[in-house]
């Protein structure tokens, strides 16, 4: 009968593996919980859950206990009592109908009342934020600041950020675990979603994801989002709305906006993602990148067909992201590798084989682009070239 | 093509000098036999598809892996979903609908034999038709659920999708004549005194499930037909550029979607429905009822789709609505949790391997259950949906729920299909790492999901909390993939050395244990003459019905089928020394499905370049098909 023991003894262990895991959801080891309650919107979602878990835990064990108890008690044995015929029992089967009605009823109450709370309109003095998914990239638009940034967005805390959701493409889905539910980017539609991050929170970095199924890179598209002091978003901000000044001019005394600072990101926020092997690059070339060099050979590269640099009259492409301040991210690649001399110069030499499937193209000369099939010879650039390209787009903060 | 081949090893049992050679079973319209075939073929499918979760959990088996690229773990997952759904799953069930629902009602064949036969071969070719590319990494990429507009020429150019579209509408057509053929065969031809409400409850479950697939399906043909003619014709239903509305999809695909779901699980249902009175030697607990939610669940499943898009913003009112309608559904499957459970209270409950699988089907549907009523809440659902937890969650109820309820039922009528029992040590060990294996796999995905894990990503970085859940679940997949071995070996194995069941070895009570097994072609002898929920039980042990209503039929239904009392066959004749009229075999399903399979798969070359060959295949194979379908008309049954 060890049979029967063990088979006794795995809900049991489930339940415990359960709690043992539960007691552990909200410390830094899990970065990306849905436990955390920083802001309203996890707040209300997370009371909501707890009551879900509540009576979830409490129909459980009630269920299983009764079937354990039922194989136990019942199996057939030697000289046992024989099998009682019953065909059922009419007040026993009202009562477990009703039961688990009374339970919906009390789930169901405060489920309405968090749908309406959540999705009323975002409250007045929010910052709005168009985010427009591509694939595999996020566009972050904060149309009453003039700013046009990709897959980093900066939020105050204290403040609710409501989020207006397009998709220039396929359907795509915006989702910051740490700081509420998700919603759907769809096409020719606009949908909604705000959250206020709590004004106690210290200046964080969070992850968030793609969570609608959206081709190749699907899992390569993440958000890295900045909770920040107001002050340090003022300070982004308004740096983010100019221009890029390049070269640097001496007479430029405008203090450089805030970033947030890449030695403070947290583990879990620096990507870790391997560079693939076969694709190689010479990182001596990087320290004699030339930034002056860089600006004309961004355009020999046909960059500026897809990206916008403001500031640089030529750069005014919308297909890919705007480069503006691209010096001043933490990471490229909608959040795949650091944004990093190295990385980014691997990234413009074959950017289809970091990332499967992407739309930008091959420029590395001689390269073989794995989408066309074919070895890239129009409009590429040379490792030296490539270098100089790095220090321009380094040096756009 | 061993799914057509591997069966003819199977009917070595066939005792009763009827044909077994291959062109016996092309050329079959025998309801068991085209039961076995889907049997076989679906249970090839079940490892195809069991073999593709193995490449995907090697995948994630921990952070930043490259086993398979972005591209191949995409076309892995996708096939994998759309292979359990509709290649193993609901032929599984098809499997039993076709083998059972004749017998447990007292009739010789399905209603319309050669319709039976021609859904089998569309399911097999459409079920090739679908799988093969991925041989050449062309297989489908998009996800079993396909969302608009990534399934669109726009976004997905290649050949992929054109396997997808094409292959679900070929299935698609299987499903709805053999939905067709058992709805009318249980209306029309239940033996006398087998009233609806003595049906057994596996005949029941079916029942329902036939219904959805009629109202279901209709729906998901409409969305398919409407890409097919977008990527095949250039209309713009789905062109987003054109305008469309990407919502279109998602609401055709899940008002087909949710039910699809019923109907996965409403066959398993009905089987464990089966196997735990039997071993429990105690009727179902409370039958009417558990005949009223089955329907109350098929009913209130076309009510709830939208629970499936709950992140596209429909607004708070039809949020509110869908969740509560959600949560009704609730109410009738935990009343058929408890009605399990009171049914083996009080009972003598032997623990062979089909009722361990039926009992963890109680255990484990139950957590499915219960995570589904956490996401019936829009607000939780909106932290949970596209995350692991919903993976953990519905295999909970497709793999605790379906599987678990299958493989309780393969066990329980493998004696009946083969005349052999399978063995219960191997059994035990199937069962026992099925069980432990399932859960290792599963039951940390709800961590990974509530912990910020998205789903349908072929990798993800390290750090994010997730390591340890993924090789759990990757360790329980290697487990579950030992236990599957296990299976094969006792099913391959029983089928020749198995002990010999003769016609009744669990002592169960419904009409099929009433004949030998395997049952002769032509099923009863004679018709029995129903007068109770277990006729059997009434013969044998009377005490075991004398609660529930016995009546008669009336004489002239009974004289009309010349109909005799419920009795135990145990003589073996071939038809023709009993005078029992046996339909003709025929190839003519066959060769129709073919012809039809081959006008659908003339559209292959259309968006190749080829509209020369696109109009002869397609043109010449529905001229093939026109021709075969009045050849089969003009031709008598019998």
């Amino acid at each position: 009968m060890s049979m029967l023991r063990l088979r006794q003894a795995a809900p049991a262990l489930l339940v415990a593996a359960c709690l043992v895991a539960l007691s552990a959801c909200g410390g830094t080891e899990y970065p990306n919980s849905t436990f955390i309650r920083n802001t309203d919107l996890n707040t209300a979602t997370d009371e909501l859950w707890d009551l879900l878990l509540f009576w979830g835990t409490i129909v459980f064990v009630v269920v299983e206990a009764a079937l354990i108890i039922t194989i136990i008690r019942f199996r057939k044995r030697p000289g046992g009592p024989a099998a009682r015929q019953i065909h059922g029992n009419a007040a026993l089967e009202i009562a477990w109908t009703a039961i688990p009605a009374v339970i919906l009823v009390l789930i169901a109450v405060p489920t309405v009342r968090t749908i309406f709370q959540t999705q009323a309109p975002a409250p007045a003095g929010s910052i709005r934020i168009e985010v427009i998914g591509h694939q595999w990239w996020w566009e972050f638009r904060y149309p009453d600041l003039g700013i046009t940034t990709a897959n980093e967005l900066y939020i105050p805390v204290g403040r609710t950020a409501s989020f207006e959701l397009t998709s220039k493409d396929v359907l795509h889905a915006f989702w910051i675990p740490a700081m509420g539910g998700k919603r759907d980017l769809i096409t020719n539609k606009k949908n909604y979603i705000w959250f206020t991050p709590d004004s106690s929170l210290g200046s964080n970095a969070y992850n968030g994801f793609c969570t609608e199924y959206c081709g190749s890179s699907h899992a390569n598209m993440r958000i890295r989002l900045y909770a920040v002091q107001p002050d340090e978003f003022e300070s982004w901000a308004r740096h983010q709305a100019r221009p890029a000044v390049f070269p640097a001019a001496a007479t430029d005394t405008a203090p450089a906006g805030y970033s947030f600072p890449i030695d403070r990101l947290p583990v879990h926020v620096a990507p870790q993602t391997p560079i693939p092997a076969g694709l190689t690059y010479d990182d001596d070339l990087l320290a004699q990148g030339d930034a002056t060099r860089g600006a004309t050979a961004f355009l020999a590269g046909q960059c500026y067909t897809c990206h916008t640099v403001a500031g640089n009259p030529n750069a005014i492409g919308v297909i890919g992201p705007n480069l503006t301040h691209i010096g001043s991210r933490n990471t490229i690649a909608s959040g795949l590798f650091p944004n990093d001399a190295p990385h980014m110069a691997r990234w413009i030499k074959n950017a289809r084989v970091m990332k499967p499937g992407v739309l930008m193209t091959t420029i590395g000369k001689g390269e073989y682009d794995p989408i066309l099939k074919r070895t890239a010879t129009q409009g590429t650039l040379t490792d030296q070239q490539i270098a100089d390209v790095v220090a321009y787009l380094m040096a756009l903060k | 093509m061993a799914s057509i081949a591997a069966p003819t090893s199977a009917t070595s049992a066939y005792a009763s000098g009827e044909d077994t050679g291959i062109w016996s079973w092309i050329t079959t319209v025998d309801h068991k036999r085209i039961g076995t075939l889907y049997l076989w073929t679906a249970l090839t499918f079940f490892l195809i598809g069991g073999f593709e979760a193995v490449l995907i959990r090697t995948q994630l088996m921990r952070p930043n892996m490259g086993f398979v690229s972005a591209d191949t773990y995409n076309q892995l997952f996708t096939m994998h979903g759309t292979t359990m759904v509709f290649l193993a799953i609901m032929p599984l069930s098809a499997a039993f609908f076709n083998f059972l629902i004749p017998l447990q009602i007292g009739a010789r064949d399905v209603a319309f034999p050669r319709l039976n036969a021609f859904s089998y071969w569309v399911y097999l070719l459409g079920g090739i038709f679908i799988t093969l590319p991925i041989l050449f990494k062309v297989a489908p990429d998009a996800g079993w659920f396909g969302y608009a507009p990534l399934t669109t020429t726009q976004f997905a150019p290649g050949m992929n999708i054109d396997f997808w579209v094409l292959g679900l509408q070929i299935l698609g057509i299987s499903s709805l004549a053999a939905a067709f053929n058992f709805i009318t065969t249980i209306i029309n031809m239940r033996a006398p005194g087998m009233t609806l409400m003595r049906m057994p409850m596996f005949t029941w479950m079916s029942f329902v499930v036939q219904f959805l697939l009629v109202l279901a399906f209709p729906p998901i043909t409409i969305a398919l037909f409407f890409l097919l003619m977008d990527r095949f014709f250039g209309t713009t239903f789905y062109a987003i550029a054109a305008g469309a509305d990407p919502l279109l999809w998602q609401h055709l695909f899940w008002v087909f979607g949710h039910p699809e779901v019923y109907i996965l699980i409403l066959p398993a249902f009905g089987l464990v429905s089966e196997v735990l009175p039997t071993f429990s030697k105690k009727p179902l607990f409370g039958y009417n009822v558990m005949v009223y939610s089955g329907i109350m669940i098929g009913f209130l499943g076309f009510g709830v789709w939208a629970h499936h898009m709950f992140a596209v913003g429909m607004g708070a009112v039809a949020d509110s609505i869908f969740s509560m309608m959600t949560m009704l559904i609730a109410i009738p499957t935990g009343v058929k949790i408890f009605n399990w459970i009171a049914t083996m209270w009080a009972g003598e409950i032997r623990f062979t391997v089909p009722m361990k699988f039926a009992i963890s089907l109680i255990a484990m549907f139950t957590i499915g259950g219960i995570s589904g009523v956490m996401h019936s809440s829009p607000p939780a659902d909106l932290q949970q949906t596209d995350t692991y937890f919903i993976v953990a969650h519905f295999h909970y109820v497709l793999f605790g729920g379906s599987i678990m309820g299958i493989f309780a039922g393969i066990y329980h009528y493998f004696p009946k299909m083969t005349g052999r029992l399978m063995d219960e040590r191997i059994g035990n060990w199937h069962f026992w790492l099925t069980f432990i294996g399932f859960n290792l796999t599963f039951f940390p995905m709800h961590f990974a999901g509530m912990l910020g894990m998205p789903r349908r990503v072929y990798t993800y970085d390290a750090g994010q909390g997730w390591d340890a859940f993924n090789m759990m679940s990757t360790v329980g997949t290697y487990i579950l993939f030992v236990a599957t071995i296990f299976f094969i070996w006792n099913f391959l194995r029983s089928r020749t050395r198995g002990a010999v069941a003769g016609n009744d070895p669990w002592g169960a009570g419904t009409l099929e244990w009433s004949i030998p097994s395997p049952p002769p072609e032509y099923n009863f002898a004679q018709i029995p003459e129903v007068s109770s929920r277990y006729p059997l039980w009434d013969l044998k042990d009377p005490a075991k019905t004398a609660g529930i209503e016995h009546s008669h039929a009336d004489l002239m239904t009974i004289t009309d089928a010349h109909a005799v009392p419920v009795h135990e066959e145990t003589e073996r004749k071939t038809a023709k020394e009993l005078g029992i009229p046996m339909p003709f075999p025929t190839a003519k399903p066959l060769v129709a499905a073919l012809t039809m399979f081959l006008m659908f798969s003339g559209l292959l070359f259309l968006r190749n370049g080829m509209p020369t060959v696109f109009l002869i295949v397609t043109i010449g194979g529905a001229a093939a098909f026109i021709a075969t379908l009045y050849a089969w008309l003009t031709s008598p049954l019998e």
